[in-house]
């Protein structure tokens, strides 16, 4: 009370002391190297808290209340803070100087609070705004690639807002997403990278290590990516304006059989079969007489046609900040509008951000944010996750490479014949118009806090978050569609719709002190709430009128008719269980002198996913650094500037399993029809598991922060071993059971690795300023524990029902291991007994046996006999037995390099990612030599292949011409089994360098500027892929098509190609 | 002052934090509305009800009597055989190559345990519901009904079960409530004995067909006509674990549950009867139609889903640019089949299809003899019509007949009584002389072999494309004979001797329109040429030349004559049975034992 009073009568006393008199302070700011006054640099007085901004040439003026001397503090982006004392007596002159990042003073938010980096003892990698300027992507995800240590970021494809896959440090589940946690502002959102536009970032801090992740207990196994956005500055109010402009192209197109080639290799694969050849003759108008007219045919590169055009691209951020010293305030507004390279493909996304902080009191502290998020992406892309019956890419390469005569004329038209003949080839121009697709996100995103300095010491902060999320996915496929034709070649359309809503609140007391200036002290309590919801609901309309318009068939979903014995479909809604967490954390953080830190985290949580009844659990953590640049013996040591070691160690966990899987339910999943009506069913959704409980994931993490040469090089490095127990794994059951899978607590994983990074600052002379920035991670997997088994075979799905498996999980080996046949060329003529008289080819005795694509023939595809009989030796022929490890998905090591120069008024920069050692499966080029289905084009590969048509096209049988015609066949004849299996021919190195990015950009001069009456104008052009040096053939090595099971990454099919872009942009502040 | 608020913080806080903990178990159990506990789904007679639809769901559909187990695992036999050379799917399956990577074995074996769990959890919940015993009169008779329901469904997968793959595991709780996972194998004899004392049960709980709507529901009548033929299984031969063909002393007691239920089914013609036309059974099953006989005793409801390819993968082949829509023609019917059938018998142009629709001008032409194709799900038959690629025409499979329970009667009292009684006698001239109409239909045996050979062929006749002639060639332990005879016979067809010497070597025809027109030298143009050994036309100018008892000196599949062809890899002592597959094998971790010869 005592207090209360002395407090009053000082303000009291203050407001007297403001009518009674008013210094003036009159000053200028300087830039140190060019000795002209810099603009825009926020002055406050410290002990009023108010302030203002420097004009154009860095001159400021502001009034103080009271008399004497007052304190000013000068902050600028990117040069050092200074506190001046002055009375206001004479002009002051305050010289500011660039910046130096250092590990000193750098914030990093650690979760629920934030430390300086230099006082941290986990380990965290850090992106600031300036590092992510260069690159005008609409994508957060992209700007972040490469970019961090230990952070693997894979483009699943090139369609426009395509998914992003993130793992920190190898990710650990085996069956399940290994996602990382985001909290942006405080408040953890899923989907985070998306909903955020990258001009709006301005930090991204991601904890890798369980020390600074068990703090999110039981979500962070996965590691947790922080992201903080740009807050208002007080001072003077500035529009700024960033807009870029430009367009993607198809860096590369794939080769194919010209029209000659082509049809010269129908007419071979037809004469096999009288009614093949028939077709043949049907289809081209030719037996072979006339079969070389082709060569004069116009070619027609469909990959041109749907993929080849100049795809436009816009992205505008206008941003207005400023505020007082109480009140600070950014709002954001960025616009993008892309068109994807495909034909009907395309972008568009809306962003809207407010942020608002406000002081109400010396004591208390509310700010909140208001996020809104409306985006489209428009077209059906390529179908990645489909199979072959249902991949829209495959039509770009293996539609004939010419047009034929047809009444109507023109590039898209539809054939008929063509489609039946080939096994469902359309052409891709008009199948990119027969499928639409719009998936429309609505979010909104709203944040706040309130921060209350109890004490001085002790602080009480609440978040609290409310996000909603409101996805629309429509559909239409026209009659011409293979999902059209399951259903009577009649048009189908659908509307998926699913809400997600989560609330987050989080509530925490921070106390910190200091004993005898010696023993920092800090101590975080706090409890957490998650809450997550989700709906969906889906209606499928079949049976539309032949010719409806995609937009007048889902505006009018009832307009469906099914024909006599057949149903539309049953609508479908689900309300998920609620997601929630309940949650207790606390943090001891101590000093000593600055040398010592430790940092110890605990945490408490309970899942709705499992049984109450099985308790909470609780996740430790704790870790230790040692500043021994501070110590005695290192004070000899010049070219040191800071240097400590970290080591921490800690648990965490991972819940991302299904809802109630502890309790048996049943799920409306059922079908069964009377009197050709459907009646719905239950079916039991999953076989329940009483005793499911969280993944615990242990880690280990030793680091070593070193700043040298007067903090120009920076070099951080981690080693690490975590080990995920008691993973969530689908666990194979008896089928007796009448389920083949159940979810259990058994298997376990480790990863370990190595990461560097390195900042540095080569040269910084004059007029020239050279930063650098490097890092390179390895990562070693490892499956420890498979809950029984030895080894599990995983199938990628692609080629549709009757696929082999391609991927092995076996204990002792990384996730990813690829699993097929060795190819071993193709057969030559020499294996075989010939038959003069029945024109018969029968292997040799003792040669391989090709029993998966069914009898050998000279040129047939060859595979390496290495086991099936007793004793895993050979056994003569080729089976299941005889699949190996062919590839390995992981890459050795990945990285990133970052350059980024300054001359005067010039910049550039130029960023380079790396990943070595990495398999691929080219599933496409499996599929896209593949003589299946007749009429179909191929890879160029194959022009050379084994053949039995020699000049004149007669059909060559004898041993001893057929050896002839074939002396310089480099690969075999076209493999027409109908299934694919995976051999080692397809399995590629998908190592790359790319130059992802090059800027270059130019600042308008400060005496220019202030004749335009501008703050700041910079312009620049960027491309992204510039560049990319790989052995890969397909499209692209940053691909990963088969994402739904996390055991089969690293597959190329039916991607949507990668693009190159072109941008021309500006920076302008007013 | 300030230790006084810190205090009063404190507390607050710790408060807070205590009512949080007390509060978080509850905050943390949570239910999801689209999601049903067993309690809420055996709340009520109508939730029990869409649990019981859940169970029916296993039957219908590709995986189960949409495709495989109808259409797949029936082949080869004296009856048919799969299209195409062999692979890995279902011309495996029809070559008696049973690759234990078989994806469509393993497929139907899972979906067949799904319903068997499905089932269990009925079973287990629906006694157990207060209306069961204390409800009002009309919801115990609904669940009763239910629990009858659930009882000859799950009778039906075990059964199916066993006579694929022999001593199966055979779960009869819910899996959640098992205390282990790795089930172990039953002994068939035991599950069977369970199962006809289960649908005793149900056979008393369910209703009569016409006290009900006439739907594809369970009915008395199912659950006795699936008793008697579940019990002559029982009594019949099948393939042991010693890799021996054997059948138990007792089984003249199982005969004698089949003969009663039969019987009682025959005095009741008011449920269930012959339908007068053989063809119109399928016609209306074709159209959609509700079998106003109940002769279909049960049938599985496969319209409505994308699900049965029943008219798409059997039939004749029809294009799919024709207004027919598309078919494949993948269950092929032998020749010798074909001739087994009297010339009047009306069965044979149901049951065998010998046209195809090439194109979409809708015209037919003659299939060769060795690949002529069955009847009975035929695709251009459906009213409406459905054209296009759509693989799902929506026709219902029927599971029993009542042909099947008169010519049961008849096999089981001839064996009972050592020969036939009157009654036998009469079902079986019943089935026949429906099926020759108004044609003499011969003298019936009255010695016991006589009889017991008659119905053997009845039998072959009547079911054709039904799924029950090589499960009833293996009760009866004939399948291996059948399949050497029918080696004989297509060699005979194929020389053109004795008994075949009258089977022309091709066939001639023209269209009139779409349709066919025979030459038949003088005779009347709709009279059929299969019997008339010498038909040359003269001009041959205008008529299409078709390969008939010629064409099976060609190599009809896997490179082979069809008679060396077709079942290929049979051996008796193992083919009776399929092998437990890859994926199963695995799970158990070595606990399953694989049947004989795999």
């Amino acid at each position: 009370m005592k207090k209360l009073l002395q407090l009053s009568v000082f303000l009291f006393l203050g407001i007297l002391s403001l009518n009674a008199q008013t210094l003036q302070i009159k000053g200028r700011v300087l830039e140190d190297s060019t000795n002209t006054g810099l603009p825009n640099v926020s002055v406050i007085v410290v002990e009023t808290q108010k302030g203002v901004s420097t004009d154009q040439n860095g001159n400021f003026s502001i009034s103080v209340a009271g008399k004497g001397s007052v304190k000013l503090r000068i902050t600028s982006i990117g040069y050092q803070s200074q506190t001046v004392t002055t009375n206001g007596s004479k002009p002051i002159n305050i010289v500011l100087s660039k910046e130096q990042v250092t590990i000193g003073d750098e914030v990093v938010v650690i979760g629920y609070s934030s430390i300086k980096r230099k006082d941290l003892t986990g380990s965290v990698s850090s992106l600031g705004a300036k590092q992510l300027k260069d690159n005008p992507t609409s994508s957060a995800a992209e700007a972040i690639q490469g970019k961090l240590a230990g952070v693997q970021v894979t483009v699943s494809e090139g369609a426009p807002g395509a998914d992003v896959v993130i793992k920190v440090r190898g990710g650990t589940s085996i069956t399940q997403e290994n996602t990382p946690l985001y909290i942006v502002d405080g408040i953890q959102v899923d989907n985070a990278l998306k909903i955020i536009s990258p001009q709006d970032i301005a930090s991204i801090d991601v904890l890798k290590d369980a020390s600074t992740t068990a703090i999110y207990g039981a979500r962070a196994a996965n590691g947790v990516i922080i992201i903080t956005t740009k807050a208002g500055k007080a001072g003077k109010t500035l529009l700024t304006y960033n807009g870029s402009m430009g367009w993607r192209e198809l860096p590369k197109k794939l080769g194919v059989l010209s029209p000659y080639d082509y049809v010269l290799w129908q007419y071979e694969r037809s004469r096999n079969s009288i009614a093949d050849s028939t077709s043949f003759a049907a289809q081209y108008g030719t037996t072979w007489d006339t079969l070389s007219n082709y060569k004069n045919v116009p070619e027609v590169n469909w990959q041109k046609e749907v993929f080849g055009r100049k795809a436009q691209y816009q992205n505008h951020n206008v941003s207005l900040s400023g505020g007082t010293a109480a009140t600070t305030f950014n709002l954001g507004f960025t616009a993008n509008k892309e068109d994807g390279i495909l034909l009907e493909s395309g972008y568009d996304r809306y962003l809207v951000s407010f942020k608002l902080d406000h002081k109400i009191s010396d004591k208390l502290k509310i700010g909140m944010t208001v996020r809104y998020l409306d985006e489209v992406i428009r077209g059906a892309g390529t179908n990645l996750s489909g199979t072959r019956t249902t991949g829209r890419l495959r039509q770009s390469i293996t539609y004939r490479p010419f047009e034929l005569p047809t009444p109507t004329g023109g590039l898209d038209d539809f054939d008929e014949k063509y489609y039946l003949a080939s096994g469902g080839q359309t052409n891709p121009i008009l199948l990119t118009k027969a499928v639409y697709r719009r998936q429309n996100t609505r979010g909104t995103y709203l944040n706040g806090y309130l921060n209350y300095k109890i004490l001085q010491n002790l602080v009480f902060r609440s978040t609290l978050g409310y996000n909603t999320d409101y996805i629309t996915d429509k559909q239409f496929y026209s009659k011409i569609t293979g999902q059209a034709r399951q259903v009577g070649s009649k048009p189908l359309a659908s509307i998926g719709q699913d809400y997600y809503t989560t609330i987050n609140n989080s509530n925490t007391l921070q106390y910190s002190t200091a004993i005898n200036k010696k023993h920092d002290i800090t101590v975080l309590v706090g409890q957490e709430i998650v809450d997550r919801n989700i709906k969906n609901t889906l209606f499928t309309t079949r049976y539309f009128p032949a010719d409806i318009s995609a937009e007048k068939a889902l505006a009018n979903m009832g307009l469906g008719a099914a024909p006599t014995g057949i149903a539309q479909p049953l609508p479908f809604t689900f309300l998920a269980p609620p997601n929630r967490i309940f949650s207790f954390f606390g943090r001891v953080s101590y000093a000593f002198k600055d040398k010592y830190l430790a940092t110890f985290n605990l945490r408490s949580d309970r899942s709705s996913k499992f049984n109450s009844e099985n308790g909470s659990l609780i996740f430790p953590s704790a870790s230790v650094a040692w500043r021994f640049s501070k110590e005695k013996f290192m004070d000899n040591v010049r070219w040191l500037s800071d240097g400590k070691i970290r080591f921490g160690y800690g648990t965490v966990g991972n819940n991302r399993i299904g809802d109630l899987l502890y309790q048996q339910l049943y799920r409306v999943n059922a079908l069964y029809s009377l009197n050709g009506a459907i009646l719905p069913g239950f079916s039991p959704s999953a076989l329940s598991n009483p005793n499911l409980r969280w993944e615990r994931n242990k880690t280990a993490s030793l680091g070593l922060d070193l700043s040298l040469f007067n903090n120009k090089v920076q070099f951080t490095m981690d080693l690490y071993k975590n080990t995920a127990n008691d993973l969530l794994l689908a666990a194979q059951t008896p089928s007796t059971t009448g389920y083949t899978s159940q979810l259990q607590n058994i298997g376990a994983t480790s990863n370990r690795g190595i990461e560097f990074q390195i900042s540095a600052t080569p040269i910084s002379k004059g007029h020239f300023l050279w930063t650098s920035n490097f890092n390179i991670s390895i990562n070693r997997n490892r499956v420890e524990n498979l809950g029984g088994v030895q080894e599990i075979t995983r199938n990628s799905g692609w080629q549709g029902s009757g696929g082999v498996d391609d991927y092995l999980v076996k204990v002792g080996q990384p996730i990813g291991l690829m699993y097929g046949l060795i190819t071993d060329g193709f057969y030559k003529v020499e294996d075989f007994d010939y038959n003069a008289t029945t024109k018969i080819y029968t292997l040799k005795p003792g040669m391989v046996v090709n029993s998966v694509n069914g009898p050998a023939q000279p040129g047939f595809l060859k595979y390496k006999d290495i086991g099936g009989g007793p004793d895993g030796k050979p056994d003569g022929k080729i089976t299941v037995a005889d699949r190996t490890v062919i590839g390995n998905a992981n890459p050795n090591f990945t990285g990133g390099w970052n350059n980024q120069f300054a001359y005067k008024n010039f910049d550039m920069s130029i960023f380079v990612n790396f990943v070595v050692g990495n398999n691929i499966i080219n599933a496409n080029k499996l599929e896209w030599t593949d003589a299946t289905y007749p009429d179909l084009n191929m890879l160029d590969v194959m022009k050379n292949r084994f053949t039995n048509i020699d000049a004149g096209g007669q059909r060559i049988t004898d041993p001893v011409q057929l050896a002839a015609l074939n002396t310089n066949a480099q690969i075999w004849a076209p493999n027409k089994a109908f299934n694919y299996w995976l051999h080692s021919w397809a399995v590629e190195d998908g190592s790359y360098m790319r130059i992802n990015n090059l800027t270059v950009g130019y600042t308008v001069p400060n005496n220019i500027l202030k004749k335009a009456r501008l703050s700041a104008f910079r312009i620049f052009a960027t491309v992204n892929n510039l560049s990319n040096i790989t052995k890969y053939t397909g499209y692209d090595p940053d691909v990963s098509a088969r994402r739904a099971d996390p055991l089969t990454p690293g597959v190329d099919f039916a991607a949507y190609p990668r693009s190159r872009t072109w941008v021309f942009g500006l920076n302008v502040t007013f | 002052m300030k230790n006084r608020f810190l205090q009063t913080f404190t507390v607050s806080v710790l408060l807070i934090a205590l009512i949080a903990v007390a509060g978080c178990k509850k905050y943390t159990k949570v239910e999801a509305a689209s999601l049903y506990s067993i309690s809420q789904a055996f709340a009520d007679v109508s939730n029990a009800t869409i649990a019981v639809i859940g169970v029916y769901d296993e039957l219908m559909g590709y995986e189960t009597y949409g495709q495989f187990v109808s259409t797949e695992f029936p082949y080869d036999s004296d009856e048919g055989y799969q299209e195409g050379d062999i692979d890995n799917g279902r011309r495996g399956i029809g070559r008696y190559q049973f690759t234990i990577s078989n994806s469509d074995m393993r497929d139907a074996f899972r979906s067949l345990y799904r319903g068997v769990e499905r089932a269990n959890l009925c079973i287990e919940q629906i006694p157990l519901m207060p209306q069961y015993t204390k409800g009002s009169e009309v919801e115990k008779t609904d669940l009763q009904r239910l629990y009858g329901e659930a009882l000859t469904l799950r009778a039906q997968f075990l059964f199916e079960l066993i006579r694929n793959w022999g001593d199966v595991p055979a779960p009869l709780i819910p899996a959640y409530k098992q205390t282990s996972l790795f089930i172990g194998q039953t002994d068939r004899d035991s599950t069977y004995d369970r199962i006809i004392a289960d649908l005793a049960v149900a056979k008393d709980l369910l209703p009569w067909r016409t006290l009900v709507p006439k739907n594809e529901r369970i009915t008395k009548g199912t659950a006795k006509a699936l008793r008697a033929r579940i019990a002559l299984f029982r009594g019949g031969y099948s393939l042991r674990s010693n890799a021996q063909m054997e059948r138990r002393p007792d089984f003249l007691k199982y005969y004698q549950i089949a003969k009663d239920e039969c019987a009682e089914l025959i005095a009741n013609r008011a449920q269930h009867t012959l339908n007068p036309s053989f063809e119109n059974i399928w016609r209306d099953l074709t159209s959609f139609k509700v079998d106003s006989y109940g002769e279909r005793v049960f049938e599985v409801g496969e319209g409505g889903a994308t699900e049965s390819l029943l008219g798409f993968v059997n039939g004749p082949i029809l294009s799919n640019a024709s207004r027919y829509g598309a078919a494949i023609g993948g269950t092929r019917m032998m020749p010798s089949y074909f001739y087994a059938f009297d010339s009047v018998d009306t069965r044979r142009d149901v049951t065998i299809t010998f046209y195809r629709v090439a194109s979409s001008t809708n015209i037919k032409s003659v299939r060769r003899l060795g690949e002529i194709t069955s009847g009975k799900f035929r695709r251009d038959w459906r009213v409406p019509l459905l054209p296009g690629t759509q693989q799902s025409p929506g026709f219902n499979w029927v599971l029993i007949r009542f042909s099947d329970v008169l010519l049961m009667y008849a096999e089981a009292a001839n064996e009972i009584n050592n020969g036939p009684d009157p009654l036998a006698i009469t079902s079986l001239e019943e089935v026949r002389k429906r099926a020759f109409k108004n044609n003499p239909i011969g003298t019936t045996p009255t010695d016991k072999a006589g009889f017991f050979n008659a119905i053997v062929n009845e039998r072959f006749l009547e079911f054709g494309e039904e799924g029950i002639r090589k499960y009833d060639l293996i009760r009866w332990n004939l399948l291996a004979t059948k399949i050497a005879e029918t080696r004989i016979k297509l060699q005979q067809i194929r020389d053109r001797v004795a008994p075949y010497d009258y089977v022309p070597e091709y066939v001639y025809f023209k269209n009139a329109g779409e349709e066919i027109t025979w030459y038949t030298g003088s005779a009347n143009l709709n009279t059929q040429p299969f019997w008339r050994p010498q038909q040359t036309p003269s001009p041959i100018t205008g008529w299409s030349e078709v390969s008939w008892s010629a064409h099976l000196k060609s190599n009809v599949i896997d490179g082979k004559p069809l008679y060396q062809a077709f079942a290929g890899f049979f051996v008796t002592g193992k083919s009776e049975l399929m092998p437990y597959d890859q994926g199963t094998l695995d799970s158990y971790q070595g606990a399953l034992k694989q049947n004989p010869g795999y």
